[in-house]
C-alpha cells in the first residue's frame, strides 16, 4: 500500500500542468499588483516571457494578437521630424516616461526618451512571435540607436544616457542585428574581443574580464558568437571543449549558475541551451533535470519558481518551460537555443528575411 | 495598497513634508497649515501647483499593467512632469528620492537624479551616505551600484569602498554586483595591497565561496602573476590544503586546473603524485576529472613530442579510461553520458 501511495505521489510531482501555465501567462499579460513596481521599466521583457511562454505551450490563441502588436509598437522610440534623436532610437520598456500613446511617427522630442537595448531585443522577438512582419519597425533608426551604445572595449550600454556595460547587452545587440539581418548595428570584432576577454580561468564566462564565471553570462557569450556565426573563429577547439566541461559540470540535479551555488530553474535553460549550442546537451541527465524543474512548478497558480516551494515569476516560468522543451517534453514547441524564441517564430523570421532579400534594392523604411 | 506599506512610509514622508513646509512658510506665510500626521499627495501641495501632472499613457489596451496605488501614481505623475520640462530644482531633487523609494529599479529616475546632482552642485558626500543606505536595503539592484560608481568617480575617492563592499559581502558573500564593484574599485584605484588577505579571510569562513576563489585569481594575475615558480608552488600548496579540508569543492579544483591548463597539466613536477595520494582519502569527481585532464595532457604531449615509449602511452590511456569508468559508474553518475 505504501509503495502504491508513494508512486502516486511521484506521479503527481512529475505531472506537467499545462493549463495552469497558460493561465499564469494570461494573468501576467493582464494586471500585476503594485509589488511588481520594480518591473515597470522592463515590462516589455515581461510581455516577451509571457508571449514566448504561450508560444512554447502552443497557446497563443488565448490572446488578442492585434492589440498586443499595437501596444508594442507604441513603445518604439521613433526619429523626430529632424532626426536629431536617431542615436536614441529603439524600443522603450514601458510608458513610464510619459510619452502620449502613439503607434505612428514621427517621434516626439523629449529630453529623456530613449530606447533600451534589452527592450529593443524583446520587442522585436515579441513582434515576431505575434506574427508581425516588422514593417513598422524603423530598422535604420534601431541600428543607429544600437551603434550609439557600443563602447570602445566592445561591450554595450543599455541606454544612451549611460548605464552599466557588459556581456548581457552584447547578446541583446547581436540578437537585434541577427533579427534585422543587418550587422551594421555593431562592431563584431570588438564584441568578440570583449567576449574572449570575459573567459575565466575556470572556462566559464563572466560578465566582463576578471569576473566570476556564471551560467547566464556564458549563455550570452556563446549565443552571441553563434548568432554572429563566429563561434569557431573566436574560440579554439580546446577552448570549446573546456567550456563544454564547465557547462556540463553545472548540473547537480537541475542546473546552477556558478560552482557551489544552489540549483535554479532558469539555468536549465541558460546552461542547457549553451550545451545545446555546443552540441553536447544530449550528454546531460534529462531525468534529473526534469525532476528538478517540475519540483519548482507551482501547482496552484502555475508558472515555475527558481527553487521548490518558492513564488513563481514570469522569467522562471518561461525559462522553466524552455528547459523542459530542450529535453523534449511532449507537447512543448522546440526553442531556438541562440535566439530564445520558438522554432516556429524563428521560421517566420527566416521567411521574413527572405522577402527582405528578395525585394529589389534595400529600403530603409522611414515613418 | 496595503496598510503596512502606508505606515512604514509615512514617517519619512511627514518629515519631508515638514521640511518643505518650513520653506513654504517662508514664502507663503502663516495661512499655510499642514496636518503633520497626514501624507499629502503632490497634487495637493501648493508649491507644486504650477506643474501639470503627466499620467502614464498605455493606450486603449494596456499589457502587463501594474496596478499602482494613488500615492505611487501621484509621485510618478509629477516625476514625469519634471522630466518633460527638464526642470532642475531642489524640489525635483527631493522628488527623485520619493520616486526611488517607490521603485529603485527605475533607471530614468537615477539618471535624472545624477543630472540634478551635477546641475545643482549637490553635496556628493551626502549622496554617498544616501546610496550606501539604499544599497544596504537593495543590494541586488543594478541601478544602485551603477549610481554609486558614478558618485565615487565624481568624488575620485574610493576610500570608503572596500569597507562598504566588505559589509555587503558579510550579508551575502556571493553578491555578484558587490564583487563586480569591488573589482572595479581595486583596478581603477590600484588598491591591490590588502586584497589577498581579504580573500583568504573569506575562504577561511567558507572555502567553497567560488566568488572568493575568483577574486584570488583576479588579484594574483594582476599583481605577481602566476609565472613565478614560487608563486605557483605557493598557490598549488594552498589549493591542496583547502582540498584536504573540504575535498568536495569544485572551486578549489577549478582554480588548480585554471592555473595549470595552459602551462601543461603535467608541467608541475610531483603534482600528479600528490593528487594520486589524495585520491585514496579525499576523492571527489573533481579530483578524478583533474587526473583525467593530466593524463589527457600527457597523451597529447607525447603524441606531439613523439619521445614517449608506446607502453607508457598505452598505460596512460588505460588509466584515463579507468577514470572515466569510475566517474560514470560510481563517482559522478549524473554525467555518465558525457
Amino acid at each position: 500500500m505504501a509503495e502504491e501511495e508513494s508512486q502516486f505521489e511521484e506521479f503527481e510531482q512529475i505531472d506537467f500542468l499545462r493549463d495552469r501555465h497558460v493561465r499564469f501567462f494570461q494573468r501576467t499579460l493582464q494586471v500585476l499588483p503594485e509589488r511588481y513596481a520594480s518591473l515597470e521599466t522592463t515590462r516589455l521583457t515581461i510581455i516577451f516571457f509571457a508571449l514566448s511562454g504561450l508560444d512554447v505551450l502552443d497557446a497563443l490563441d488565448v490572446i488578442d494578437r492585434n492589440t498586443m502588436i499595437e501596444w508594442i509598437y507604441s513603445l518604439q522610440v521613433l526619429p523626430t521630424e529632424d532626426q536629431s534623436n536617431l542615436s536614441r532610437c529603439g524600443f522603450r520598456g514601458s510608458s513610464h516616461i510619459g510619452i502620449p500613446y502613439s503607434t505612428k511617427g514621427p517621434g516626439v522630442l523629449h529630453p529623456y526618451d530613449s530606447g533600451h537595448v534589452a527592450m529593443t531585443y524583446t520587442g522585436l522577438c515579441s513582434l515576431l512571435i505575434l506574427g508581425d512582419d516588422l514593417s513598422r519597425v524603423n530598422k535604420h533608426a534601431c541600428l543607429a540607436g544600437l551603434r550609439a551604445l557600443q563602447l570602445e572595449d566592445g561591450s554595450f550600454y543599455a541606454v544612451p544616457e549611460g548605464s552599466e556595460n557588459d556581456i548581457r547587452f552584447i547578446y541583446c545587440a547581436a540578437s537585434i542585428c541577427y533579427m534585422l539581418d543587418d550587422w551594421s548595428g555593431m562592431d563584431i570584432q570588438k564584441a568578440i574581443e570583449y567576449i574572449r576577454g570575459s573567459l575565466s580561468y575556470d572556462n566559464g564566462f563572466g560578465q566582463g574580464a576578471g569576473r566570476e564565471s556564471h551560467g547566464g553570462w556564458t549563455y550570452c557569450a556563446i549565443a552571441s558568437l553563434c548568432l554572429m556565426g563566429r563561434l569557431e573563429e573566436a574560440l579554439s577547439r580546446r577552448e570549446l571543449d573546456r567550456i563544454r566541461r564547465w557547462c556540463i559540470m553545472r548540473q547537480q540535479s537541475g542546473f546552477h549558475g556558478r560552482p557551489n551555488k544552489p540549483v535554479d530553474t532558469c539555468y536549465s535553460f541558460w546552461v542547457g541551451a549553451t550545451l545545446e549550442l555546443l552540441d553536447v546537451f544530449q550528454y546531460t541527465n534529462f531525468d534529473r533535470n526534469r525532476s528538478f524543474i517540475l519540483s519548482t512548478q507551482d501547482r496552484l497558480v502555475g508558472g515555475f519558481a527558481k527553487w521548490p516551494d518558492s513564488h513563481p515569476d514570469p522569467l522562471h516560468a518561461y525559462l522553466g518551460l524552455c528547459g523542459l522543451s530542450l529535453i523534449g517534453e511532449p507537447n512543448l514547441r522546440k526553442v531556438h537555443p541562440a535566439l530564445n524564441i520558438t522554432q516556429r517564430a524563428f521560421q517566420h523570421l527566416q521567411q521574413l528575411q527572405q522577402t527582405w532579400r528578395d525585394s529589389t534594392g534595400s529600403c530603409s523604411r522611414q515613418h | 495598497m496595503s496598510g503596512v506599506e502606508e505606515t512604514s512610509n509615512e514617517p519619512l514622508q511627514v518629515k519631508e513634508d515638514q521640511e518643505f513646509d518650513v520653506e513654504a512658510e517662508d514664502h507663503l506665510g502663516d495661512d499655510y497649515v499642514v496636518d503633520p500626521t497626514r501624507y499629502m499627495f503632490y497634487r495637493d501641495r501648493k508649491e507644486w501647483a504650477d506643474l501639470e501632472a503627466v499620467p502614464q499613457d498605455d493606450g486603449p489596451n494596456p499589457v502587463v499593467k501594474i496596478a499602482y496605488s494613488e500615492k505611487f501614481s501621484d509621485v510618478y505623475d509629477y516625476f514625469r512632469a519634471l522630466l518633460k520640462n527638464d526642470e532642475k530644482s531642489e524640489r525635483a531633487f527631493a522628488l527623485t528620492a520619493d520616486a526611488i523609494d517607490l521603485n529603485a529599479a527605475n533607471y530614468t529616475v537615477w539618471h535624472y537624479r545624477r543630472v540634478l546632482l551635477q546641475g545643482l552642485s549637490k553635496d556628493l558626500r551626502e549622496e554617498m551616505r544616501y546610496i550606501t543606505a539604499i544599497i544596504e536595503e537593495q543590494p541586488k539592484n543594478y541601478q544602485v551600484w551603477h549610481h554609486r560608481r558614478m558618485v565615487v568617480e565624481w568624488l575620485n575617492d574610493p576610500s570608503e569602498e572596500l569597507e562598504f563592499i566588505a559589509d555587503i559581502l558579510s550579508q551575502d558573500a556571493k553578491n555578484y554586483h558587490a564583487w563586480q564593484h569591488r573589482q572595479w574599485v581595486i583596478q581603477e584605484y590600484k588598491l591591490w595591497d590588502d586584497e589577498l588577505e581579504f580573500v583568504e579571510n573569506l575562504l577561511e569562513e567558507d572555502v567553497r565561496n567560488n566568488s572568493a576563489w575568483n577574486q584570488r585569481h583576479f588579484v594574483i594575475s594582476h599583481t605577481t602573476g602566476f609565472s613565478d615558480a614560487a608563486i605557483m608552488e605557493r598557490e598549488i600548496q594552498y589549493c591542496l590544503n583547502q582540498i584536504k579540508k573540504a575535498p568536495h569543492n569544485e572551486s578549489a579544483w577549478n582554480y588548480l586546473k585554471g592555473m595549470l591548463q595552459d602551462r601543461g597539466m603535467s608541467s608541475q613536477p610531483g603534482l600528479l603524485e600528490r593528487v594520486l595520494e589524495l585520491k585514496e582519502t579525499h576523492c571527489s569527481p573533481y579530483l578524478l576529472a583533474f587526473l583525467f585532464d593530466c593524463y589527457e595532457d600527457a597523451l597529447e604531449n607525447s603524441v606531439q613530442k613523439e619521445n614517449a615509449e608506446e607502453d607508457e602511452w598505452k598505460e596512460t590511456l588505460k588509466k584515463a579510461l579507468e577514470i572515466c569508468e569510475l566517474l560514470a559508474q560510481e563517482k559522478d553518475t549524473i554525467r555518465k553520458e558525457y
